[in-house]
């Protein structure tokens, strides 16, 4: 760690002195520049090198319980800057006005969908005893996941592998889920009730996070 | 000045009595003394507190009088010139090796080197209470050379060169100091963490200590005491106070560091290490988000202010402000990456500009995946991708996500928000219960 601190501090060093003769970098065609560019190279390279060793040998100075201690300052005034920041950050975010982007996503998802051709689909499927296999096609929107994993939830079923992949404002649902009683019965009303919530989803723009289920 | 008074070979006046004394091989009469100087002088010991110049300044008022006279006077006696030529050493540095040692011993007689070594103790012997109390050194470190065998001769002086001895001196007069401080005190130390691992044989060995040093010496130099002994400049009473005062600085380390480590030091070192990165990648990457948003603001106002300006003066067109009022030239992509773990769950969260990716593990009890969702939504990030399940005991889920537009979440906030819920979801619920929500 102490040589990064040392790599980036021998990257500053190295930047700074060519921005501060560009001129000379780009005339350097003829001899007489490039020894003057080298000339300087060289002393500038010295003089990090001998920044750098000094640097070393300051680290290697230090004694056990100055290192700790040099340790837990600097966390301190890292954790006192992130705080900062955040703090700056946060106050910045509530004098700002940004809201109206983030609605935009719900009315182009549907035309997504429905260009693409898309369906909207439900499929629960008994594969082994009381495990379900569950597919769903859907429009996306924000917090349908949600409502989802909420009805799982409700009807009791545990969540065995589970994929959701979204494309072109469309959401796919894959899971595999462990029934309590399941019977053919259960997986007819299982769907009947995963297709009324997408219905009761759609159109509009957000899903409404207020456990309803 | 009592601690000199008392044992008659500090008494300056009577030193040639002790030179003739020490001088005997095998002298019976310094352990003794030893054993009175040393309890006197970690009496004194117990004043002194951290600062090395602050307690030496001490040391130099209280022995004052008695090193001023020495200096000041110019007597040839061993012991004058032994002081004489000690204080200008003290304030150089000095490679300690046996010749520099001999030049300002001053034992004009003797060139064996026994007999030189012995003079260096009888040399520095009534010195040594004052110049030893001024670097808090043992005071009669090299009696027990003298009086049981030379053979670590070679290491001895350095001793007194102490306040150097993080210029990687052998670690053997620490050694030496910690056995000889903590003679008096009756070996109560316990060898009860590793520190004292190779020095605690050393301890118990009771009233025999003094022999076996010279034995288990050289073995010193070997164990783990290497670089750990060496605290040097905070002058602790007490080896023992050094240790815990160098533990608890271990332990304050640790509870800053937010991951659960091992009690071990190399592991706590290492959380530092890791956290600190994390921290650096932090601040980073909030300073970035505090220039875009900055920007974004800047950018915003001065759109007002062209609205504002192009309204009420229509004629004038040029009043676009200095450079490119459109392009924020921060084009610096926001990176950053960060762990958590707790007892059950472990969260990891990467983001690379805009996308989120977030690595859940937690001990399978309930369903994580409700309550992720739900900060998800919160936070305003866009799902883009789930992909998990179980895994052994385990719910191990990947999130892929999108930050949307004009938020400005960072990774350190997700993450301890996400391990937040997680952890208090997974306590709250009943153990055997698995639906619960």
């Amino acid at each position: 760690m102490d040589m990064e601190f040392l790599g980036s501090e021998l990257n500053e060093l190295s930047i700074r002195p060519s921005r501060g003769r560009p001129g000379r970098r780009r005339q350097g065609n003829n001899d007489d520049d490039d020894n003057f560019v080298s000339k300087n190279l060289h002393a500038e390279r010295k003089r990090r090198k001998k920044l750098s060793d000094r640097l070393l040998t300051l680290r290697s100075l230090m004694n056990k319980a100055t290192i700790i201690d040099d340790a837990i300052t600097y966390i301190r005034e890292l954790q006192k800057t992130s705080e900062d920041l955040s703090e700056e950050l946060l106050e910045m975010e509530a004098s700002s006005e940004d809201g109206g982007k983030q609605m935009e996503m719900g009315a182009d998802a549907a035309d997504e969908m429905r260009e693409c051709g898309i369906k909207e689909e439900v499929k629960v499927t008994n594969i082994d005893g009381n495990k379900l296999l569950i597919k769903i096609v859907m429009e996306k929107k924000r917090g349908c996941f949600t409502k989802l994993i909420e009805a799982m939830n409700f009807l009791g079923f545990e969540l065995g592998e589970t994929n959701v992949t979204t494309f072109k404002g469309a959401m796919l649902l894959s899971s595999c889920v462990l029934g309590k009683f399941v019977d053919a019965l259960m997986v007819e009303q299982t769907e009947e009730l995963l297709i009324e919530m997408i219905r009761s989803m759609k159109g509009s723009s957000e899903c409404a996070n207020d456990g309803s289920l | 000045m009592k601690v000199f008074e008392e044992s008659g070979c500090f008494d300056p006046h009577s030193i040639t009595d002790c030179q003739d004394l020490i001088g005997l091989p095998g002298a019976t009469y310094c352990p003794n003394s030893l054993e009175d100087s040393l309890s006197l002088s970690s009496y004194n010991h117990h004043h002194h507190h951290e600062d090395v110049s602050a307690a030496a300044a001490v040391d130099m008022e209280g022995h004052q009088h008695y090193l001023l006279d020495n200096t000041a006077t110019t007597t040839t006696t061993t012991n004058n010139n032994a002081n004489a030529h000690l204080i200008p050493y003290l304030t150089q540095e000095l490679s300690y090796d046996q010749s520099n040692w001999e030049t300002f011993n001053m034992v004009p007689s003797s060139s064996s080197p026994e007999a030189a070594a012995a003079a260096v103790a009888s040399g520095g012997y009534t010195p040594t209470p004052d110049l030893l109390s001024l670097f808090h050194l043992p005071r009669c470190s090299f009696l027990p050379n003298s009086s049981i065998s030379f053979e670590t001769t070679p290491g001895s002086p350095s001793v007194v060169y102490d306040p150097l001895f993080h210029l990687n001196l052998p670690p053997q007069p620490p050694v030496f100091r910690e056995l000889l401080q903590s003679l008096p005190h009756g070996y109560t130390v316990p060898a009860d963490d590793k520190d004292a691992a190779g020095v605690g044989g050393l301890y118990h060995d009771g009233d025999n200590g003094i022999i076996e040093f010279t034995r288990d010496i050289s073995m010193a130099g070997r164990t783990k005491d290497r670089d750990k002994a060496g605290k040097t400049t905070k002058h602790f009473a007490t080896e023992k106070e050094r240790r815990v005062h160098l533990n608890d600085k271990f332990q304050a380390l640790k509870k800053m560091v937010p991951s659960p480590t091992k009690i071990d030091r190399a592991s706590i070192v290492e959380g530092a290490i890791n956290y600190i990165k994390e921290l650096l990648r932090t601040v980073r990457e909030l300073k970035i988000l505090v220039d875009k948003k900055r920007c974004g603001q800047d950018r915003s106002k001065r759109l007002k202010t062209e609205d504002a300006a192009s309204a009420a003066d229509a004629g004038d067109v040029g009043c676009k402000p200095l450079g490119d009022p459109d392009q924020c030239y921060n084009t610096s992509l926001r990176s950053s990456w960060l762990q958590r773990k707790s007892k059950d769950s472990e969260v990891d969260v990467r983001i690379i500009d805009d996308e989120v990716t977030i690595k859940l593990v937690q001990r399978k009890k309930i369903n994580c995946l409700l309550f992720v969702s739900r900060l998800l939504d919160e936070l305003q990030l866009d799902l883009h991708h789930v992909a998990g399940g179980n895994i052994g005991d385990y719910y191990s889920f990947l999130f892929n996500t999108k930050i949307y537009e004009g938020s400005s979440v960072y990774a350190s906030a997700i993450a301890n928000k996400l391990i937040d819920v997680v952890d208090r979801q997974y306590a709250a619920a009943p153990p055997t219960s698995s639906n619960s929500l």
